[in-house]
């Protein structure tokens, strides 16, 4: 997803001269190309390597959305969001100025870092902030659906990347949930959303279940779930966040199947880390199993 | 002092008074940089919207009272409006909020945060080329807070020299965590950096006005006396930090500011 990130932003740069990238001194490198093309060209400067520095980049990144630019603010998960909750609670939502965040590394793609590299809130958090999008696109085309359907909205809005995409392909819309699978007569609906919807459609293969897709936890889609509300619901999601969301909707019947309440500090892989919480195949299926029971 | 200066206090000192809310003496420090940096600034108080005006950002939020008898006495907003500070449903809340006070550019109030908002204002000016220039004013109080020094780093490291930051030195540090040689600070992070009596509107008009450096972030270190024109306030910073003036008191003040 960071790669296309790359491509995407980079297009759109090109495309649109309010576009603004600002990096916490990562993926410098992919843009070094298109920002010397720039310059040969005689282009103003409008991708910055500002430095190890997530606050002041939140707060420039404000003040470049309220004159008339569109940044995309872009660095390691927890460093530019769980570090910066006020930069974006202040500067950006009750300023009304608008800034794309764009993270990479969630949940656990630095499962070998340990936990300060780990994403365990920013999706709740962010979430209840007033005026926030929240998104989490599950691999790299929807990532350029959002980003190219919300860049330009003057809203503050977050997109979590990973670099685990799930593999499945289908059309999908920002705000808009996607029933992936309905059973006739389900007693439960897993909801889930993101890059671990590939664990999930795997688990969920042979079982008399609906499957819902997210790719956008606020605005979260009510219809969608509103639909499902005479089953139990089961929130499969590698993050917290998602099952929040989902009871805006009242009187639903819900369960979660996700983090937790510890610190995930095990290191190796994304995969050794999902095993062991019980977020691979054979840990969502037992958990649906057991919810189905 | 000038009359303007000298009135602009007044207006502060009575809409206390009348609202029960206090924070005089920080706002008094810093009535003369705002002065001189709306006498040196384009704008327009009856279109505060212009696009092509320069950009104010009081980012020691909590001046506010201050702010706004300053943008009373240049024709934001009306001057009997300064009473209703922190009333409920008033547009003047004790933080400024841009979405309700003509001339606020940046809703503030926590530290360290317009400094670096306006940073990113003056950056966008740079990349469209446009003459747009960006003023925030500081406290040294502020200057506690490491997002202040993330953004002059950055603000130097992009030539940001359409980007003045007035610091308001008026000392209120030495109850916790001063701050002593500001300007050298500044001038080893590489500001072009001028020391001024923050008193001295000729002064500081002198000092907006001066050639830049081209390429660099200019820093005013303005050297202020907290609660500047009443000693009482002055000599009681702590007592009247947040205070607001009893009847007998206000008159007391009233007359040291029209002696000052």
């Amino acid at each position: 997803m960071r790669k296309q990130f790359v491509v995407t932003s980079s297009e759109l740069l090109l495309a649109d001269d309010q576009v603004v990238v600002v990096l916490g001194d990562i993926s410098h490198f992919q843009f070094m190309g298109l920002q010397n093309r720039m310059k040969d060209a005689g282009q103003p400067q409008r991708i910055f390597n500002m430095g190890i520095c997530e606050n002041a980049i939140l707060s420039v990144g404000a003040g470049l959305g309220a004159q008339g630019m569109f940044p995309f603010l872009h660095t390691i998960n927890p460093f530019l969001t769980e570090r910066c909750v006020e930069q974006i609670k202040l500067d950006l939502c009750y300023n009304q100025f608008g800034a794309n965040i764009v993270t990479t590394g969630a949940s656990f793609d630095y499962a070998w870092d340990g936990a300060t590299h780990h994403c365990y809130t920013e999706l709740a958090v962010l979430r209840l902030l007033p005026g926030m999008e929240v998104t989490q696109p599950g691999n790299p085309k929807e990532l350029d659906t959002l980003l190219r359907s919300q860049y330009r909205n003057g809203k503050p809005t977050y997109f979590r990347l990973s670099d685990h995409s799930h593999p499945h392909n289908f059309p999908i819309q920002f705000g808009k949930a996607n029933i992936l699978k309905e059973t006739p007569g389900a007693k439960v609906t897993v909801m889930t959303a993101g890059p671990i919807l590939g664990n999930v459609a795997e688990a969920c293969a042979e079982l008399p279940v609906n499957l819902v897709y997210f790719n956008t936890i606020k605005p979260i889609d009510h219809e969608v779930i509103a639909r499902f509300r005479h089953t139990k619901i089961l929130v499969v999601h590698d993050a917290h966040g998602l099952q929040e969301a989902i009871h805006e909707v009242p009187d639903l019947s819900v369960a979660y199947h996700g983090l937790p309440d510890k610190f995930c500090v095990w290191y190796g892989t994304v995969h050794d880390i999902r095993k062991t919480i019980g977020l691979d195949p054979a840990g969502i299926r037992a958990a649906v199993q057991q919810r189905l029971a | 002092m000038t009359p303007a200066c000298r009135q602009i206090r007044k207006n502060i000192l009575e809409a206390s008074r009348a609202s029960g809310h206090g924070h005089i003496p920080t706002s008094f420090s810093i009535i003369e940089m705002m002065c001189a940096v709306y006498d040196t600034m384009r704008h327009d108080p009856k279109n505060p919207q212009w696009a092509e005006r320069d950009i104010f950002v009081l980012s020691k939020g909590h001046a506010a009272l201050g702010f706004y008898a300053v943008l009373a006495q240049y024709g934001y907003l009306p001057v009997e409006e300064l009473k209703t500070f922190g009333a409920f449903q008033s547009r003047l809340g004790c933080h400024a909020d841009r979405l309700k006070v003509p001339g606020a550019e940046v809703s503030t109030g926590s530290l360290g945060h317009g400094v670096s908002v306006a940073a990113g204002m003056a950056l966008a000016f740079n990349i469209q080329n446009s003459p747009r220039q960006v003023f925030t004013v500081i406290g040294d109080g502020e200057s506690n807070e490491g997002t202040v020094w993330e953004t002059v780093m950055v603000a130097v490291n992009q030539k940001l020299d359409n980007y003045t930051i007035l610091l308001d030195a008026n000392k209120s540090q030495i109850r916790s965590l001063p701050l002593d040689n500001l300007a050298a600070r500044f001038v080893a992070f590489g500001c072009d950096t001028i020391e001024v009596d923050g008193h001295d509107l000729a002064a500081l008009q002198a000092a907006l006005a001066k050639p830049r450096e081209a390429g660099k972030p200019r820093v005013l270190v303005c050297h202020t006396v907290k609660g500047h024109g009443c000693p009482t306030l002055a000599n009681n910073i702590f007592e009247w930090h947040r205070k607001s003036p009893k009847p007998e008191e206000l008159e007391v003040l009233a007359k040291e500011l029209e002696a000052a």
